[in-house]
């Protein structure tokens, strides 16, 4: 295949809520324009993962080539896929930042979500050209004029440049294709001018090492010449380069505004860097512009659940962290739990995937931890401290000013629901900030609301309160000042370190109080009277008792019985071992898991 | 050293109550020759009769039996087990079983003492229990058995399902006015394998609290100490002079012979049980096979322990040098740690000669086991 000439190439992705049909549209695509046969076409092609499938949710990007004739030219069009959750904010970008177009989908019976609202805004930051299509107009229960009248009303499309079609049974999909020849521009950008790649994904192929996949933003790259990672600065022989489509098609060169990927022999994908670009050593250009380092925002402590599996759990994680470097892990010790990692992720969804792949791919049972977010700690002495565990905290007396994360959230809800909706978010220090109608009886409700609330319950409160009905999305805006307090628990005056929190100071007895309870159901009757505290510093702000034990004493002892009670109590014994002793209580591992888990909420 | 003790094991009951965990079988009366015969064949392992001091045929209910099968039991475990002189010869009882016939028989082959499954006086109770007898038939037992053996003692079960302690202190009082010479009172425990057991986990059957069943137990103690009963053991109080010897020894860490299904033996440092199973016992022996299903050999610090443990049990307590010259230990060696503990908790307390439990140190005694044994 003849390299195609720029004005013939169309770069673009499709965004759309979770199961608003984005797999089954990107197969149609690949179907109709013969890239794959109907014997060939899997379900759901781009979606390789298992996990991914079961969840709906792409969640790494792929980029497949396909070819449409047009009035005796063929045109080269290149199919973005990207990750459909916020969690991966980041990586979307940049694959945003190698298209020019978007197909914004959205389910026909749905209408618009808060996913759909994200991704329309994401489109628009990056200058593309958004072709609105409503999909499932074939279901049941469509309403596609109604939907229509929200798209118009919330994101000023004009009816008639949306489109209406079936994915399931390719009902529009020709239009589609024209108008993404017509909307979409070409790729700017120039073949002569000295290389300019983006990376915006890779993969680790067992065999082959890193799987770089770029754009061309100027320039070329041809087969055995040497590029430059300049954010990596590292210096690599192309060894292979080509497009999917879907399968490996290799060639010769790619030349600017063509999608595709590189094989360079990479076997650490620690050299690899979403963001980064790609330059030749011979006459290095500039950096492009928008690389960040991933921004780990919640963390969680992973234990194996049987103290051995420490190094499989290890071994598992490194293997995981090589096709995810957006996700890391250090080892830590807990008092309650033993040998585990301390676990950074995107986001909530990112570490509920890493948490279930692990299950699965390893089959490793795991012990989580209540994930808690980053929080950033300017002390007396000027230092700014990364607060990845409650631990961390230090004494009240050396902080200067304790900063959370604040996040963006974008409620979708029919408006039945806004009052319940509101108050939950008031009753989580939500600041209001937008609330708009798409339609008669549906809105968008944006509030700002620390992440650690927002991680903490509200994604299960809200699908309660709205029946299932609300979808949420949110944007990190920063870390803000907030009155916060580490919450430590006692027992019998000695504090429990693994189950101290973070929260707000208003809310430290709420949290404090949920926390004392669950811990005292999970605790036996000792010899003596066990107090079960929350306390900020030495200020209690909850307390528990458990009562001594006041009868213990079994009666019958006849010869039979003395093997056996010798038996039932060396067992005991060897079951208090394995509990934690904390100035003489016994803390069985099961009620720090207990309390763990569930943060105190049961 | 041999024994000088020997339990029997009968395993015969009308029916099975529903909180009983022994090894009994009920309705089962065609088998009491096979078990006769078995246990004479058992017993004959021994080769030589032994002398006891000691003597204990428990069940099960050994006088289910019918007379001419008694007989035979008697004659065999009085010709495996002679009785040396001042011997204690006890043999469990049923109320309802407990005819003169039958007392008659026990007196005449030399049984000194008679243990009443009485259980309660309060027909609530024993109609909860599943007992076969109620509460005015217990007189007339007691009487018969007083008219033949020159020692009583009567079982009491508290803390049963929705037990007050003013219940209790009715099965207490009643007792006294009985009359008996020695008394265990037993705090009702749910085991697994009973019906009781399973009516737990389905809800049917509610266990009374911890701080109520540690009231009842305080009740008796009190009560009976107050009416001259000495508290010598966790559950057992005895008249001056009334002790069950052969209870002692399983408590003071002394040897002693066992026969019969799930009957437990200790000689010579080895601590076996015979298989539970009543058929399983009956069929190995038939077969001349030994009918052991367990046996350990303990060590010496193993034993050493167990003395500990069982001899905290008692409420005089371990007689430390007593303990120190029988075991080669001493407590401090053993356990120092978690003793040192209990003394600061007021859970154990040391007099001049004895290491013993204190009055709450009693109530949760099961708690400081663990970390004793």
């Amino acid at each position: 295949m003849p390299p195609t000439s720029g004005h013939l190439i169309r770069n673009f992705c499709i965004v759309a809520h979770i199961d608003h049909g984005k797999s089954t549209l990107a197969d149609r695509l690949l179907e109709y324009t013969g890239t794959v046969s109907q014997r060939e076409m899997k379900e759901q092609l781009l979606d390789d993962m298992e996990l991914e499938r079961a969840r709906g949710i792409t969640i790494k990007a792929r980029a497949v080539v396909m070819y449409y004739p047009r009035n005796g030219d063929t045109y080269e069009l290149n199919l973005i896929d990207t990750p459909g959750h916020v969690d991966f904010h980041y990586e979307v970008s940049r694959s945003l930042t190698c298209c020019e177009g978007a197909m914004l989908l959205v389910d026909a019976f749905q209408g618009i979500q808060a996913q759909t609202v994200a991704n329309a805004y994401a489109s628009l930051e990056h200058d593309l050209a958004i072709i609105p299509v409503i999909n499932k107009i074939d279901a049941v229960h469509a309403q596609p004029d109604a939907v229509s009248q929200e798209m118009e009303q919330s994101l000023g499309f004009e009816s008639t440049e949306i489109l209406r079609v079936s994915a399931k049974t390719g009902v529009g999909i020709e239009a589609l294709l024209e108008a993404a020849i017509d909307t979409v521009p070409p790729p700017e950008g120039n073949p002569e001018a000295p290389l300019q790649a983006m990376v915006f994904d890779s993969h680790y192929d067992e065999f082959r090492g890193a799987i770089t996949y770029v754009r061309i933003m100027n320039g070329k790259i041809e087969k055995g010449q040497k590029i430059r990672f300049l954010r990596g600065e590292t210096t690599h022989e192309v060894l292979e380069l080509g497009q999917f489509a879907p399968t490996k098609q290799p060639c010769d060169l790619l030349h600017a505004g063509q999608v595709g990927y590189l094989i360079c022999n990479i076997k650490s994908m620690d050299q690899v860097h979403i963001g980064d670009t790609i330059a030749d050593p011979r006459q290095l250009a500039p950096a492009l512009p928008g690389y960040q380092e991933p921004q780990r925002m919640v963390y969680c402590g992973l234990y194996p659940s049987d103290g051995q599996d420490f190094s499989q759990l290890r071994d598992a994680l490194e293997k995981l962290s090589i096709n995810d470097p957006s996700f890391d892990f250090e080892p830590e010790t807990s008092d309650a739990l033993g040998f585990g990692f301390r676990c950074g992720f995107l986001g909530l969804l990112h570490m509920e995937i890493v948490q279930q792949r692990l299950e699965q791919e390893s089959n490793i049972d795991l012990i989580q931890t209540a994930p808690n977010v980053t929080y950033e700690i300017l002390t007396k002495r000027g230092d700014t401290l990364q607060i990845n565990r409650p631990q961390e905290v230090p004494d009240s007396g050396e902080i200067a000013e304790f900063r959370q994360p604040i996040v963006r959230v974008r409620v979708i809800l029919p408006a039945d629901y806004i009052g319940p909706v509101m108050k939950l978010c008031q009753e989580r220090q939500g600041v209001q900030q937008d609330t708009e109608y798409l339609s008669p009886t549906r809105a968008i409700l944006t509030y700002d609301l620390p992440l650690a609330e927002v991680i903490y319950d509200l994604h299960d409160k809200l699908k309660s309160v709205t029946r299932g009905y609300g979808t949420m999305d949110y944007d990190l805006m920063g870390y803000v000042a907030a009155n916060l307090v580490r919450v430590d628990v006692l027992v019998n005056g000695n504090r429990v370190d693994a189950l101290s929190i973070i929260c707000e100071k208003s809310d430290a007895e709420r949290r404090g109080r949920a926390i004392v309870k669950k811990l005292k159901s999970e605790l036996d009757r000792h010899m003596f009277e066990v107090a079960v505290q929350a306390a900020i510093g030495a200020r209690v702000v909850a307390r528990e008792t458990v009562p001594a034990l006041r009868k213990n004493v079994t009666a019958k002892c006849y010869g039979g019985d003395i093997s056996r009670k010798r038996k039932l109590w060396a067992k005991q014994r060897e079951g208090k071992k394995r509990m934690k002793s904390i100035g003489q209580v016994d803390i069985p591992q099961k009620a720090f898991m207990a309390v763990l888990e569930t943060g105190g909420d049961s | 050293m041999t024994p000088r003790a020997a339990y029997v094991h009968v395993p015969f009951c009308r029916h099975r109550c529903g909180y009983c965990n022994f090894s009994v079988v009920a309705g089962r009366d065609d088998l009491t020759e096979a078990f006769l015969e078995a246990l004479a064949r058992e017993l004959s392992e021994l080769g030589t009769p032994r002398e006891v001091d000691t003597l204990f045929i428990g069940g099960g209910t050994p006088t289910h039996l019918k007379s001419p099968s008694l007989v035979r039991l008697l004659e065999i475990v009085k010709y495996w087990f002679p009785t040396a002189s001042g011997y204690e010869w006890t043999v469990e009882a049923n109320p309802v079983d407990l005819n003169p016939e039958t007392a008659e028989i026990l007196a005449a082959y030399g049984v000194t003492r008679i243990s009443l499954g009485v259980q309660s006086f309060q027909d609530r109770k024993l109609a909860l229990l599943e007992r076969d007898h109620r509460s005015r038939e217990v007189r007339h037992a007691f009487d018969t058995a007083r008219q033949h053996v020159s020692s009583v003692s009567i079982d009491l079960i508290f803390g049963v399902p929705g037990e007050t302690l003013v219940e209790w202190t009715r099965d207490l009082a009643q007792a006294i006015t009985l009359g008996p010479d020695h008394l265990s009172a037993y705090s009702l425990t749910f085991e697994r394998g009973t019906q009781f057991w399973n009516r737990r986990k389905k809800g049917e059957l509610l266990p009374i609290e911890e701080d109520a069943g540690g009231q009842l137990y305080e009740r008796a103690i009190d009560t009976l100490g107050a009416a001259g009963w000495e508290h010598y053991e966790v559950s057992s109080f005895a008249r001056p002079g009334y002790r069950c010897r052969h209870n002692e020894v399983y408590w003071t860490g002394g040897e002693y012979f066992a026969a019969g299904p799930g009957a437990a033996r200790f000689i010579n440092g080895r601590r076996e049980s015979n298989h539970r199973s009543t058929s399983t016992y009956l069929r190995y022996l038939s077969e001349g096979r030994n009918p052991v299903q367990e046996s350990e050999l303990l060590d010496n610090e193993m034993l050493a322990r167990e003395r500990l443990v069982f001899g905290l049990r008692r409420l005089e307590g371990v007689a430390l040098i007593r303990f120190q010259q029988d075991t080669g230990y001493t407590v401090q060696q053993l356990a120092g740690e978690a003793v040192r503990r209990f003394l600061d908790m007021e859970l154990l307390e040391e007099t001049a000669t004895h290491l013993r439990l204190t009055r709450r140190g009693l109530l949760v005694s099961d708690s400081l086991w663990p970390d004793l044994i």
